[in-house]
Order: structure tokens, then C-alpha cells, then sequence
């Protein structure tokens, strides 16, 4: 899918009260999202011609090319229109974390300043009581200024004018804790005084909830300057970041959390009008965080091409409804189909060799080795079981199973391969070191890992639309020819990645770069397919 | 420890503040978590003459937590479970302000019964007949209050009342059926279930669907 990082974009077509960030005037953020897109810059083509020719049947073959061809233009083009050369609306959006967000929201604070004649702590308190909303809080203002700041808590009916801040004592009793001999106490202008530990005490309760701290007695607003003075320096920030949490739970349309574990990036759209467009072409707004996950705006899941959102939503709610009882089976162990021994896979490729009897299977259907290597895996072909002619039910709980397999074993070996990520940081390492070869020689490794996991999460999200489409129609077929030839491709540069000598990597670097290549193209052969398989309305996901 | 010794404090003032008319006392002598606070109904309510004790626990983190309060004595209010006695009321959740004491907290639930917040419901059913027909509520309100919060423990109050009128059911409703061979028991399960108090004698659209709950 095609997309763009159109930074310093124009936010002006924003609707309602979304917030009109100024990218322009920040280059920093600008130069921080700067590399966001990869497409890698691979060294030879792969003849695809070789493989495919295992079929052959001639229809099969020309749609491949078909789909081939295609994919050509599905990398991110350089047009500024709305739309890349496919039709496919053009997402336009950025990565940002809450302390840019709370950046940009402090950087505006100039602009507004000459308007409420306040300062920068008081319109901060203003903002976040508005939920960083300019435009009603503007319109507020304009209306009634001295309802605004007492609806903030900066000003109370009657005037005071009492000392404000940390105090001093020799001996003070404390109402909250009932200690005497304090000595340390912070008071508002209101004149309620309390030591400063109970202060501590109260302000880390109220921190997570992100709204404005308020004085223990009454309404009046503790600044950020305040909370820092009780709890030493940039305590308010944690403060301001709950609250632009808040911010962005209410923005949902606009904004979405990164889903992935211990990421804090935050994904703002800003041509909000295109993402209504992708449902009508069974595409899903995949987005890419600085941390180069990618996933989708839509419904928060990973990539799930060449699934629609509608196929993943449904699919995950049939897994919940059937996980209790196939999940812990199916994801533990296997055993031998020789000798019986309990196998658990721990990494690498689906071509397993059992350590005891030494017999070799594929981990997937169980069955001999022999006949997987040629590049084409029966295995993912669902074969109808006609002998039996049981009730239509158990056909389609097998069914279901049987894909279900499919789905969470293409998970887990996702789930490696990003640990195998880690192993292969630590390679490049040694191959700068032992070998004296530079850091940008090695990319193709990372690169050839990225890969790996997106032809995985590719064939992973394969499986749910290949059990909701028509097993009869003709495109079905070739859908799952498709299939077939990323598993092959995605074993093979699986297989290649658990090479573990320095030297032997570079020399096998230009096999890396191709096969990488290679799972890409099928990939997106695949999601293509799919598409299409959706667009037609032969897959048709049910209740 | 500042909750022992503040929770001490607040026991002295109200012992010194007998005009408050509010009580609170340890469960227990050597344990400062639990207590039992007790008020008078409000006059010109229907809980006035009424004592209404409160089950009190406070948290290790109190002041800073609010305690958890609930009605020991049964209550008849839109904002107290008739069942649990569980009360909806915003101080003892997230408008907790460390400076609240429980004398302050009980007065605040006086004032609740004072004054029912019926859209922010705790008992749905109670709620509907608040909404519904105030002076049925009121007088089983009262009743309840008589029933089940009397001053003196040794009155009158340990009257037997019929199931109906202790939910503010017409008992000419449930005769009515009583008559075609259900127990008491069950036509005021089915009653308050629907949420209907009284019912004209020619509706037949209502008597058909209490009919059909009935023989479910």
C-alpha cells in the first residue's frame, strides 16, 4: 500500500476541533521522522519465471504476472495528489511521542499570549481544562473572561491576596495528617495550609488522572511551577502527559497509540477525510511509528494484509470464541511423527529434524520433508476431507481449526523472528568488529529481517481470508497458489537468516538481498490477490 | 503513622461537638479501620425520626483515599442500594479531598437523603418510583424508615408488613392476583421486576404482560 510522509503538510483541512499542529515551524520533529519509509534498494531482480513455472496451468501463471506487474507501482510514489497512480488514497500523517505533542501545545503558547494577557502557566491550566482545545476555550474567553477563570480555578469569588507557595514555620499543625512540629507548609493565595508532605502525598495521587490539581480545601489550581516547587523539578510534566493522554483518548479520530509493546509513539492524521474512503476499497490505513511498526490507524491491529479490517475484526472474534479450547494445545508442542517425542519450536524455519530419531518434517502438516524443498508447500492447501461426509458443523469447525493451525503458527514464528532480530543486531555487531566491514554494508541483514516478519504477518493475515472465501471460485485458487509460493519464499529466507558464520553471511549477501526481495514481491502478490478476492465478494467474511 | 493519629482527632471532635448530632464509634478498640457512624434523618423528609447507621472502613491510605462508607440500616432512596445498602454519592469517589472528615462525609450523606439525586441512580427500581409517583415513594420511604430505623429499638416498630406495602405496591394490584392462585411472594417479585406500583382495573395490556411474567 502507498503512502506518504508528508511533513510540514498543510493541517487546515482538519474538521472540527482537531488540533492544527504547525509542522512547518518545527524542524525538529521534521528532521526526526525524516527517514520514516523503506523500500530497499536491492541489488538484482529475482527471476520469478523459475517458480511459477511449477504450474502449469497457463491461467494461473499470466495472473501471477499480472499481479506481479502491479506490484511495481505499489511502492510509495512521489506525487502530491490525494491518490497514487492505483486509485489508493494517500495517508498523510506523523510520528509523534506526548512530549512533542506537549511541545507543540507550549510552542503555540506565544501566539495566544498577546490575547489573555496571562501567563504561560496560568494559559497552560486554562488549556488543560479545556482539554487542550484553543477554539473553546477562545470562545469562552471572548464571552466571559471571569468565568473562565473561575471555572479554571485561578481565581475565586472573593478577593485574596494572601502569600503564595512553600512557607516555613517552627511549628506547624498540619489539618490532613494531624502531625504537629512541621515545619515546611505550601499555601495558595486562599490561605489553606498544609504541610508539604501531605501536598507530596496528594499531587502523586492525582498525577494519573491528568486533570488540573486542584488546593486541598477549595477550587483553586496549582500551577505547574507549584507542583514542581512540592515535588522537585519536572514533576508537572508526568502531570501534563496524563493530561495529554486524556487529549489524545478524546481525539481518537485523529490520533492512535502505537499498539505495540513499549512503544510510545503516537500516529496523528492529518487528512482524516481519506481514511473513509479505504473500507469501499477493502484496503486498511497502515501506518508505519518511528520504530518502523507498522500497523493499522484503523482498528489498532497489526498489518493484516490481505485481510481487510473487517476480516481481521471477525477473525479475532471467531479466535476468542474458539481459543479456550485449540490455543494451549496447539501452541505448546508437537510430537514426532516417527518416534513420538515431544518437539517444541523454539526459532527458525518449519523444516524440523527431530533431535532423537532424527527424522525430518514439516512442522506445519506433519508430514515427511521430502517433496517440501521444491519451492512449492502442499501444505497450506486445505483438502477437503470427502470420505467422511460428516455434518456440515464439524466440516467447518475442521475447517476452521485447520486455518486456525495455520494462523497461529505463522504467529508465533512472527513472535521469533522478532527475537531472531535481536540475534542478528548482535551479528552486524560482529561483523563490523571481526570483518572491518562498514555499518550501511550490513543493512541487508536488518533489512532481510523486516522482510521475514512482514512476509510472515503477510501469510499470517493470508489465512482468515483464504477460510472465509469461496474454496470453489477460480481466484481462490490462485489465491492459495499464492499463498504457497510466500511460504516457500519466506522458509527460504528464514532458513538463510539462521546462518551463523561472519564470513559465510557476506558471502552469501547478494542470496540475502534477493531473497528478501523475492518475499516482498510475493507478499504483496499475495495482498493484492486477497484484495481482489474481497473486492469481487468471493470472500465474504461471515458470523 | 499519620491515619491512626488523625482518625483519633476525629473521634475527639465529634465526641466534642454533641450540637452535630452525628456519631462515630470504633467497631472495635484496638483497630482503627473500622467504624460505625450514625445521623438522624433529616426533619421534613420521610426519614426524619429515623437513626440511620453507616458501616465505615478506612483505607491505609486515608486521608489521601476516601473510607468506604455504606448504609447498615435499610434505606429507601434513590442513591442507596435497597439491598446492599452501597451509596452513589461523588465525595466518597473520585471528589474525595483529603480535607473531607468522616463527620464531614456523614453530614454530606444526611444531606443526600435530604435531597435524592434520582439521575444518578445506585437502585434503578427505587429510582423509577421516585420519578414516578412521589408521594407513593414517600410513603414507603417512610415506612421503611419505621420499619427499619426506628429511634428506640423496643417501639411498635417490629409491626408485621405485608411485602407490598413495604414496596409501595398497590395491595388492591396485588389481590388481584393473589386471587387466581399466586403466592404473595412471587406477584411482588414479578411487580417490582416490571417496576409497577398500581395498575387501572381495565388495563389489560399490563395485566397480560404481569400474567405472562408470572407463568414464565
Amino acid at each position: 500500500m502507498g503512502y506518504t510522509d508528508t511533513l510540514g503538510a498543510d493541517t487546515d483541512e482538519d474538521d472540527d476541533e482537531s488540533l492544527d499542529l504547525d509542522f512547518e515551524s518545527d524542524s525538529d520533529v521534521v528532521d526526526d521522522l525524516d527517514d520514516q519509509s523503506f523500500s530497499p534498494d536491492c541489488g538484482s531482480d529475482v527471476n520469478d519465471s523459475s517458480d511459477t513455472s511449477s504450474f502449469g496451468n497457463d491461467v494461473t501463471r499470466s495472473t501471477f504476472l499480472e499481479y506481479d506487474s502491479k506490484m511495481d507501482n505499489f511502492n510509495p510514489s512521489s506525487g502530491d495528489g490525494t491518490y497514487d497512480s492505483d486509485g489508493i488514497p494517500k495517508l498523510q500523517y506523523n510520528c509523534l511521542t506526548t512530549d512533542q505533542i506537549y511541545g507543540l501545545m507550549v510552542a503555540r503558547l506565544d501566539r495566544i499570549q498577546p490575547i489573555f494577557q496571562l501567563s504561560h502557566g496560568d494559559i497552560i491550566v486554562m488549556l488543560q481544562k479545556y482539554a487542550w482545545s484553543e477554539e473553546r476555550l477562545l470562545e469562552d474567553w471572548t464571552e466571559d473572561q471571569e468565568n473562565v477563570l473561575i471555572a479554571c480555578g485561578l481565581k475565586v469569588e472573593k478577593v485574596l491576596d494572601g502569600p503564595r507557595g512553600i512557607q516555613t514555620h517552627s511549628d506547624f499543625l498540619c489539618h490532613i495528617c494531624c502531625e504537629s512540629n512541621k515545619q515546611k507548609t505550601f499555601r495558595l493565595e486562599c490561605g489553606h495550609e498544609y504541610c508539604v508532605e501531605c501536598y507530596e502525598h496528594y499531587i502523586k495521587d492525582k498525577v494519573p488522572e491528568g486533570k488540573i490539581i486542584t488546593c486541598m480545601s477549595c477550587s483553586l489550581a496549582l500551577k505547574n511551577s507549584d507542583i514542581d516547587d512540592i515535588l522537585g523539578d519536572s514533576s508537572s510534566l508526568t502531570l501534563m502527559k496524563s493530561s495529554i493522554k486524556g487529549f489524545i483518548q478524546k481525539h481518537s479520530k485523529h490520533y492512535r497509540w502505537c499498539p505495540f509493546v513499549d512503544c510510545n509513539c503516537i500516529i496523528q492524521i492529518s487528512n482524516i477525510s481519506s481514511l473513509a474512503e479505504f473500507p469501499r476499497l477493502h484496503l486498511s490505513p497502515y501506518v508505519v511509528c518511528e520504530n518502523q511498526h507498522r500497523f493499522c490507524f484503523k482498528c489498532g491491529l497489526e498489518v493484516h494484509a490481505p485481510g481487510d479490517c473487517h476480516v481481521a475484526e471477525q477473525w479475532v472474534k471467531l479466535a476468542q470464541l474458539e481459543c479456550a479450547n485449540l490455543n494451549w494445545v496447539l501452541k505448546n508442542t508437537k510430537e514426532c511423527p516417527k518416534c513420538g517425542v515431544n518437539i517444541e519450536k523454539n526459532g527458525g524455519c518449519n523444516h524440523m529434524t527431530c533431535q532423537s530419531c532424527g527424522y525430518q518434517f514439516c512442522w506445519i502438516c506433519e508430514q515427511c520433508w521430502t517433496g517440501h524443498g521444491g519451492g512449492f508447500y502442499e501444505c497450506t492447501h486445505f483438502k477437503k476431507d470427502d470420505k467422511q461426509g460428516s455434518a456440515d458443523t464439524k466440516n467447518s469447525l475442521r475447517k476452521y481449526t485447520f486455518y486456525y493451525k495455520l494462523f497461529s503458527e505463522h504467529e508465533n514464528s512472527v513472535k521469533l523472528d522478532w527475537t531472531l532480530g535481536l540475534t542478528v543486531e548482535q551479528k552486524v555487531k560482529a561483523l563490523q568488529e571481526n570483518m572491518g566491514i562498514s555499518w550501511i554494508e550490513t543493512q541487508f541483514l536488518s533489512e532481510s529481517i523486516r522482510a521475514l516478519i512482514d512476509g510472515r504477518t503477510v501469510l499470517k493475515w493470508s489465512f482468515p481470508v483464504a477460510y472465509y472465501a469461496d474454496p470453489s471460485h477460480n481466484l481462490t485458487k490462485i489465491f492459495v497458489d499464492n499463498q504457497a509460493l510466500l511460504v516457500s519464499a519466506v522458509e527460504d529466507l528464514s532458513k538463510l537468516l539462521q546462518i551463523k558464520e561472519p564470513q559465510n553471511i557476506i558471502d552469501k549477501k547478494l542470496e540475502f538481498y534477493n531473497r528478501a526481495r523475492f518475499v516482498q514481491t510475493r507478499g504483496k502478490a499475495l495482498a493484492g490477490c486477497g484484495r481482489d478476492l474481497l473486492c469481487k465478494g468471493i470472500c465474504v467474511p461471515f458470523k | 503513622m499519620s491515619r491512626a493519629k488523625r482518625v483519633m482527632k476525629e473521634l475527639q471532635g465529634i465526641k466534642d461537638d454533641p450540637e452535630a448530632k452525628v456519631d462515630l464509634q470504633l467497631v472495635n478498640e484496638n483497630d482503627i479501620h473500622l467504624l460505625k457512624g450514625s445521623f438522624l434523618g433529616p426533619p421534613g423528609t420521610p426519614y426524619q425520626n429515623g437513626k440511620f447507621v453507616v458501616d465505615i472502613e478506612v483505607p491505609m491510605e486515608y486521608p489521601f483515599k476516601p473510607p468506604k462508607m455504606k448504609f447498615d440500616t435499610k434505606v429507601y432512596h434513590p442513591n442507596v442500594s435497597s439491598v446492599t445498602g452501597a451509596i452513589c454519592l461523588d465525595i466518597l469517589k473520585n471528589a474525595w479531598s483529603p480535607v473531607i472528615t468522616l463527620k464531614s462525609a456523614l453530614i454530606s450523606l444526611q444531606a443526600l437523603l435530604q435531597s435524592p439525586e434520582p439521575n444518578d441512580p445506585q437502585d434503578a427500581e427505587v429510582a423509577q418510583h421516585y420519578i414516578r409517583d412521589r408521594e407513593s415513594f414517600n410513603n414507603t420511604a417512610a415506612l421503611w424508615t419505621k420499619m427499619y430505623a426506628p429511634m428506640n429499638s423496643d417501639s411498635d416498630s417490629q409491626q408485621i408488613v405485608d411485602q407490598a406495602s413495604l414496596y409501595g405496591i398497590d395491595s388492591g394490584l396485588v389481590n388481584q392476583f393473589v386471587s387466581q392462585g399466586f403466592t404473595e411472594e412471587k406477584i411482588v417479585e414479578v411487580l417490582r421486576r416490571l417496576g409497577i406500583k398500581s395498575m387501572d382495573s381495565n388495563d389489560n395490556e399490563t395485566a397480560n404482560k404481569i400474567l405472562e411474567e408470572l407463568l414464565r
